[in-house]
């Protein structure tokens, strides 16, 4: 392989780690924007999403029909959480909503240790095929998959809050929910709905990546830290920050692993966050 | 009764002191209280700066790992006595905490919660990428016993005596600390910032006190932890030691400095009835906590204090 093979290859695994990334850090930042609260459970609807889905497929469900299933029960389960577990919690302080969510991220783990148990578990890919070669580079057909995926999940969410009713109302209950209910808006069940939105993309997350990794009941805790990374270098509050955060995150870590060190790949990136939280606390992106 | 209540921590104390004559515990048994204490004193400082200050941190046990860390390397590797590398490792961690705190507690609420949690990973990628003075992921090992004017606290019972001192002082001097003027800036601190720096506290370095304090003492659970353990690893002072100290905070109920101490050692102590239950166990801790937090938002301390108010009625004086 070339030096410049190497490079791409770099991009290759760089774009793939970004776009997860990426997808994690939009479904925390929609949680964020409507309950004001960064949930630790998501890495939890990575490990449902991409573990219903590999028994499902394992059980002989079609992939499309076993891919939607699973984005479904993820959905579900997070708008129960909220309902029954979020909302009571309404006056209470950040620290204690923190907890709460790390108490609903232990109870699933818990869960997902009983249904599918210790060992890891690998999805088969979403298509059969000879990576593609590009330059000396091998680029294998899920991450065109994972690319694919996280590119339609942005352009419905884009199009979801500039263009439709609902989307519009999701903004204004995240911008002023007094004034929206004034509105008329229905805020619960628009809160209802963004914590739907944000468990099923966390769990397509999860579900893209699951033929590329071995997935267990813990595996949610790294791809949830990294997810947090993006999203307060992209500004907590902002989808296309965290977007550019978590694909820009993917690259940086992928070479540094590869050109520098791999040994320091996580303190140089952790280095990161903590110097734009402290020079620019709104985010890379911000304009202050 | 009134005598009851206001000496109620010398039956504690009796209690604590007696417990290993009357039940003679297993190495085992005394070794889970050992455990519990150290948890205690991380808590306790962590209320200190969560409770009372009001500043939250994801990243306590990264003061845990650099106590345990200084005490083991220099122990291990520069045959340092345990007590003088305990005493680097405080001065090393109150250092760190001088020069991290005053930017990282100009944050506020999320933020400064993923910067503390930043700094925990930064700590220890940093142990895991400087192997050949720590170890790396695999551990340090061959960390000696504790030692005090030459004598070696081998023996558990005699380092359970001296971890629950150390557990008794953190406890007294934090009371100490609330109770001083200082304590009352940093409550004030907590209440409402803008108020306490229109009444002239220095915010800026009343928080960053309060962070080297729980600095020091978590740095101090650190090296009793390398000490009794003789081998440390990465894994024990991880995002998610951290999270587990947050945990019992909140499960005890947090800013009363008791409420952290007895959500540490039932943390500590409820693996031993929910072992059994093997892989429910931490569904179990889950659902608990869940339970604590929405029906008892002060904690188990504070359903102790419901009770105890019940069982003696308050008398007005």
């Amino acid at each position: 392989m070339s030096d410049i093979s190497h490079l791409i290859q770099f991009l290759f695994s760089g774009i793939t780690v970004g776009s997860v990334y990426a997808l994690i850090a939009v479904s925390l930042v929609i949680v964020y924007k409507v309950s004001q609260l960064i949930c630790f459970a998501q890495g939890e609807f990575f490990v449902f999403g991409a573990l219903t889905m590999t028994t499902l497929v394992s059980k002989g469900v079609p992939v499309p029909l076993a891919f939607f299933l699973s984005i479904i029960i993820a959905m579900v389960l997070g708008a129960l959480i909220q309902q029954v577990l979020i909302r009571p919690m309404k006056n209470a302080s950040v620290g204690a909503l923190i907890v709460m969510t790390i108490a609903i991220s232990l109870a699933l783990r818990g869960l997902a240790l009983l249904i599918w148990g210790r060992e890891s578990h690998v999805l088969p890919p979403f298509s059969q095929g000879e990576p593609i070669q590009v330059l000396g580079a091998a680029l294998q057909l899920q991450i065109l998959w994972i690319v694919g995926i996280t590119a339609v999940v942005l352009f419905l969410i884009w199009f979801f809050f500039e263009k439709t009713p609902a989307g519009i109302a999701m903004r204004a209950c995240a911008e002023n929910p007094y004034g929206a209910s004034l509105m008329g808006i229905n805020t619960q069940k628009t809160t209802l709905f963004a914590w739907a939105w944000g468990s099923g993309i966390g769990a397509l997350a999860g579900m893209a990546v699951a033929p590329m990794l071995f997935t267990q009941y813990t595996s949610g805790v790294m791809p949830m830290v990294k997810g947090f990374i993006a999203m307060s270098i992209g500004g907590l509050g902002s989808i296309i920050g965290s977007v550019i955060a978590g694909l820009l995150l993917g690259l940086v870590e992928s070479y540094t692993i590869g050109l520098i060190s791999s040994k320091f790949s996580d303190t140089i990136v952790f280095a990161l966050l903590m110097a734009v939280l402290v020079f620019r606390p709104n985010g890379l992106f911000s304009r202050s | 009764m009134n005598a009851l209540k206001r000496y109620w921590w010398l039956i504690l104390l009796a209690a604590i002191a007696v417990y290993p004559i009357i039940g003679k515990p297993s190495p085992y048994r005394s070794g889970l209280l050992i455990f519990a204490g150290i948890y205690i004193i991380l808590a306790v400082g962590l209320d200190l700066l969560m409770g009372y200050t009001g500043q939250i941190s994801v990243g306590h046990a990264a003061f845990f790992a650099v106590g345990a860390y200084t005490s083991g390397i220099l122990t291990a590797k520069y045959g340092f006595s345990p007590a003088a590398a305990m005493g680097v490792g405080v001065v090393f961690s109150a250092t760190l905490a001088f020069l991290t705190g005053r930017p990282v507690l100009a944050l506020k609420e999320y933020y400064l919660a993923m910067a503390t949690l930043a700094f925990n990973e930064i700590v220890v990628t940093l142990i895991i990428g400087f192997e050949g003075l720590t170890g790396g992921a695999s551990g340090l090992r061959d960390i000696p016993p504790f030692t005090i004017f030459g004598f070696s606290l081998l023996n558990h019972l005699h380092y359970y005596y001296f971890v629950w001192i150390v557990v008794v002082l953190v406890i007294a001097s934090s009371i100490a600390v609330v109770r001083s003027p200082f304590g009352r800036a940093l409550i004030a601190i907590h209440s409402d910032e803008q108020a306490a720096r229109s009444f002239g506290v220095d915010c800026a370095k009343y928080k960053t006190r309060a962070y080297m304090l729980a600095a020091v003492y978590a740095s101090i659970a650190g090296s009793l932890f390398a000490h009794y353990m003789g081998f440390i690893a990465p894994d024990d002072f991880g995002i998610l030691t951290s999270i587990n100290l947050l945990v019992m905070l909140f499960l005890g109920g947090i800013g009363t400095i008791f409420g952290p101490a007895l959500g540490a050692l039932f943390l500590k102590l409820l693996p031993e009835v929910t072992y059994q239950f093997q892989d429910y166990e931490l569904l179990i801790n889950g659902v608990i906590l869940i339970v604590v937090l929405v029906f008892f938002p002060r904690g188990l301390f504070g359903i102790l204090t419901a009770l105890k108010n019940k069982i003696v009625p308050r008398t007005g004086k």
